[in-house]
């Protein structure tokens, strides 16, 4: 106590100009922004096709259904939990999306109820880990599969579902300020900035969001702060669910039909790893949207990059693996390093 | 040692008494990024004596052990064991030198016995195949010559230890073949005052037979009744090493804190009519039938032994744990508390035992630590106002006196007398009627202690009724206007201040006056 002074906490004052920018975009985060340009480099060093306007535009199109995804991945995380059932809630959404526009004809209604039903499946997913107490891995383990049935079972003879409705297709494969050599910014990508700017403002400046930090960062402590645990649960399980579901919907608009496997397996993982790289942890309590979507440029960039250099998808499979361990091991090296700096000043300061 | 035979019965060997030292400190330092941790510390710690290591939180008690222990390396200076140079040992080569640690918490492995867990990384084997029975005889074998037999069921699982019997197994795991110097931090904090006596006679035991004894407390009652000298550190530096017959209580804490404080503390007096906390008819799984009332402006201190269950009653009474029958009042009205958060709408506020674990989110600022029972009260449409928080939370910090660079600033980062005062500003800036304290002096050092005391009276002198749960008796007999004794699920009648004594809460703790 006596010598606390601060001096002795506060890191070294930052007049220089290289620690502002860090402190202004966060440490974790400039180290994502260096490793972007890095590849950028590289890819570009390569093959001259990586600047054409109209691969930056694809890559833009292309992450958006992972970004949204990663919207509410980051919000799971953040809170302590995971939710792997994310990529079949979008295969649901993406087959009631497009009977309701081929059947009934109305593409908002498509829109309304592919994210409905994703909020439903996701109170589903919040009941049984809060009801049955069943641990939040386990029970979206459960639910990837049970959900991805259920997709099969709506479609028709389980079949992907054609859509013709062009304002629907608009939606997924749209795009504005097209013209005069500039091939426009997706429709899909504006969406997902909309959101993710949205998702950012409630984690960061809510009531909502600072409980999510706070039940991440130490659930006992935040019940007897008086956050109801189990209702966070749910809420934060119905928007992952929903924002699923609007992932659901633009992969039917994109692809122009309702698939309830092709197109939407496999996007939990991508979701996962990009929240991983955007600097969240494991354990909860930290991680930013921010953070996430830069890491999903990452991703979506390299995915990008290995294309036009011709690497075959197997090789491509292998290497998204092995970006989930590196980006959860930089993770764990991180929280080790902290740890050590807590213990130090612990010990510094006697207990 | 776990060779084919197993260890021998009992691994304490006597040394022939020397004077000679055989932990021997020379000039050591160590520096932590921004903080000079220690400087040129040397003194010597000698066989058959028990050396007492007393000074503030961040005085370098705990460095020192761990530098000693291994977990840390030093950066001057050296350190000798027995003759031996061990100044860049490994945990496991200074456990091999001779010098154990009994750690303030144990690592216990939760689902195995705790035979197993005595001799965790170290069981007894016949080619390759554990062998229980020897385990069994060794571990029965250590616990009674430790003098601690009836305390820990040895077939007991790990989860379902008592602190204190963590604190038995801890111990029990240093005392195997090859000790000569034995380092206890804080190994009273959980123990009950008959297991303290257990642990001082072994303590006494092992110095008898040459071995060398540091004792890391608190607690100065303890210091001046178990060592023979006592090593005064404060801010990384030796300040001066007494022979404990030499020296008194105040001196001791004079050398540590650098000025003079009075160890002793008075409450002002206020008692108010009006009844805010009434308890009726308590039950739960821990409680039969408790009942008790505080009135505004009064501290009501709970007394008893660890696992009396005096948290679980502030659970209870916080809706954290299940209450089965019996009603709460708060001025008067009765609270329907099912939840934390029904507790708090009920204007009760608590500060819980676990600071670390169950108080604080530790990654999270002092800001939203601060604020975060009040979230609700400082938002419009559920978006937080900066502006709203920092005018909530800044006259707290000041008014608390917490030490902190700035609002931003992680509460992991804090020392512990200000970490506490953290989890207190969040209960003012809820503004209770009731406020349940449970140890709020743990692990804090003896001049925060002085400014909580402080805090927690002019808490009481605004009116707020208060909780006050501690093991610790000078510091209830100091605060509390009245005490209640808890013992076997039931609360004795309130001992008034004048009436109270260490002496009279013992007995009613013991259960040898339950009322």
């Amino acid at each position: 106590m006596t010598n606390m002074s601060s001096s002795s906490i506060q890191p070294s004052s930052s007049n220089n100009p290289l620690k502002a920018i860090t402190r202004f975009v966060g440490a974790e985060n400039l180290s994502l922004i260096i490793a972007l340009v890095l590849l950028v480099a590289l890819i570009a060093s390569q093959t001259p096709f990586f600047f054409a306007p109209r691969n930056l535009m694809n890559i833009g199109m292309n992450l958006s259904v992972v970004g949204l995804l990663g919207v509410g991945m980051t919000i799971v995380i953040v809170s302590g939990a995971l939710d792997i059932s994310v990529g079949s809630i979008a295969g649901v959404a993406s087959v009631v999306s497009a009977m309701l526009v081929t059947y009934a004809g109305t593409v908002l209604g498509g829109v309304a109820v592919g994210v409905l039903a994703g909020a439903i499946l996701g109170v589903v997913n919040a009941a049984i880990i809060t009801y049955l107490r069943v641990n939040a891995v386990v029970a979206t383990l459960a639910t990837l599969s049970a959900y991805r049935g259920l997709a099969f079972l709506i479609a028709p003879e389980g079949r992907p579902i054609g859509v013709l409705d062009q304002n629907f297709a608009w939606l997924g494969s749209g795009r504005i300020l097209e013209g005069g050599g500039f091939p426009g910014i997706p429709v899909s990508l504006i969406l997902l900035i909309i959101i993710a700017a949205i998702g950012h403002f409630v984690m960061s400046s809510t009531v909502f969001g600072r409980a999510v930090y706070s039940m991440g960062g130490n659930p006992a402590a935040a019940r007897l702060a008086g956050i109801n645990l189990n209702r966070m649960k749910f809420y934060i399980f119905t928007i992952s669910g929903a924002l699923a579901g609007l992932a659901g919907v633009l992969v039917t608009a994109r692809t122009s039909s309702g698939q309830p496997a092709s197109g939407t397996q496999g996007l939990e993982l991508e979701a996962i790893t990009a929240v991983f790289l955007g600097g969240a942890i494991l354990a909860g309590g930290k991680g930013t949207i921010v953070g996430t979507m830069l890491a999903v440029v990452l991703l979506a960039t390299l995915s990008n990059g290995m294309n036009l250099l011709g690497i075959p998808t197997f090789y491509q499979l292998v290497a998204k693996g092995f970006l989930l361990v590196v980006a959860v091991a930089i993770g764990q090296w991180r929280m080790a390093r902290a740890e050590k700096t807590q213990a130090r000043a612990a010990a510094a300061t006697g207990s | 040692m776990g060779g084919p035979t197993g260890p021998p019965p009992f691994p304490l060997v006597s040394f022939v008494m020397t004077d000679t030292p055989v932990l021997d400190i020379r000039g050591v330092g160590k520096a932590f990024p921004n903080v000079r941790a220690l400087s040129n510390l040397s003194f010597d710690v000698r066989r058959g004596e028990v050396m007492a290591f007393v000074g503030e939180n961040g005085a370098g008690k705990s460095t020192l052990l761990k530098i000693l222990s291994g977990d840390y390396q030093l950066d001057e200076g050296s350190v000798l064991l027995d003759g031996q140079e061990v100044s860049h040992a490994s945990p496991l080569a200074a456990r091999r030198a001779g010098f154990r640690l009994v750690r303030q918490e144990p690592e216990i492995v939760p689902h195995v016995s705790a035979a197993e867990n005595i001799f965790v990384g170290e069981l007894p084997q016949r080619g390759g195949v554990v062998d229980f029975r020897q385990l069994r005889a060794d571990a029965r074998a250590l616990l009674v010559e430790c003098g601690f037999d009836g305390l820990l069921d040895l077939d007991a699982q790990g989860d379902s230890f008592s602190p204190a019997q963590r604190h038995i197994v801890e111990i029990a795991r240093a005392l195997k073949p090859g000790v000569k110097v034995i380092a206890f931090d804080e190994p009273t904090s959980s123990l009950t005052a008959d297991e303290t006596e257990r642990l001082f006679a072994l303590i006494r035991k092992l110095r008898d037979r040459g071995l060398a004894v540091i004792y890391v407390t608190h607690r100065l009652h303890e210091v001046m009744a178990i060592s023979d000298r006592i090593v005064i550190l404060r801010d990384g530096r030796l300040i001066g090493v007494k022979e404990t017959t030499a020296t008194t209580p105040d001196e001791v804490v004079r050398m540590m804190v650098g000025r003079d404080l009075s160890y002793g503390f008075s409450r002002t007096e206020t008692t108010r009519d009006e009844v805010v906390l009434d308890v009726r008819g308590l039950k739960s799984r821990w409680h039969r039938d408790i009942s008790f009332q505080i009135r505004a402006g009064e501290i009501l201190g709970f007394a008893g032994l660890v696992g009396a269950g005096r948290t679980e009653l502030a659970k209870v009474i916080f809706g954290e744990y299940h209450r089965s029958a019996g009603e709460i009042r708060i001025a008067g009205k009765p609270a329907h508390i099912r939840t934390p958060s029904d507790a708090i709408r009920a204007s009760i506020g608590f500060a819980p035992e676990d600071r670390k674990g169950e108080g604080l989110i530790l990654v999270r600022s002092v800001m939203e630590n601060a604020s975060m029972a009040v979230f609700s009260t400082l938002a419009r449409w559920g978006v937080l106002r900066n502006r709203m928080m920092v005018d909530t939370v800044e006259p707290l910090i000041k008014s608390l006196e917490i030490k902190t660079p700035s609002l931003e600033q992680e509460v992991g980062k804090l020392s512990g007398g200000n970490q506490q005062k953290v989890v207190l500003a969040r209960w003012l800036a809820a503004k209770p009627k009731v406020l349940i304290l449970d140890e709020p002096t743990r692990a804090v050092d003896v001049g925060a202690k002085a400014e909580i005391y402080r805090l927690i009276d002019s808490l009481a002198k605004s009116g707020i009724a208060i909780m006050l749960i501690s093991s610790e008796m000078p510091e209830l007999l100091a605060l509390a206007d009245r005490i209640v004794v808890m013992h076997g699920g039931r609360i004795s009648a309130p001992i008034e201040k004048r009436d109270a004594s260490e002496e009279a809460i013992l007995n009613h703790a013991l259960g040898q006056r339950a009322a």
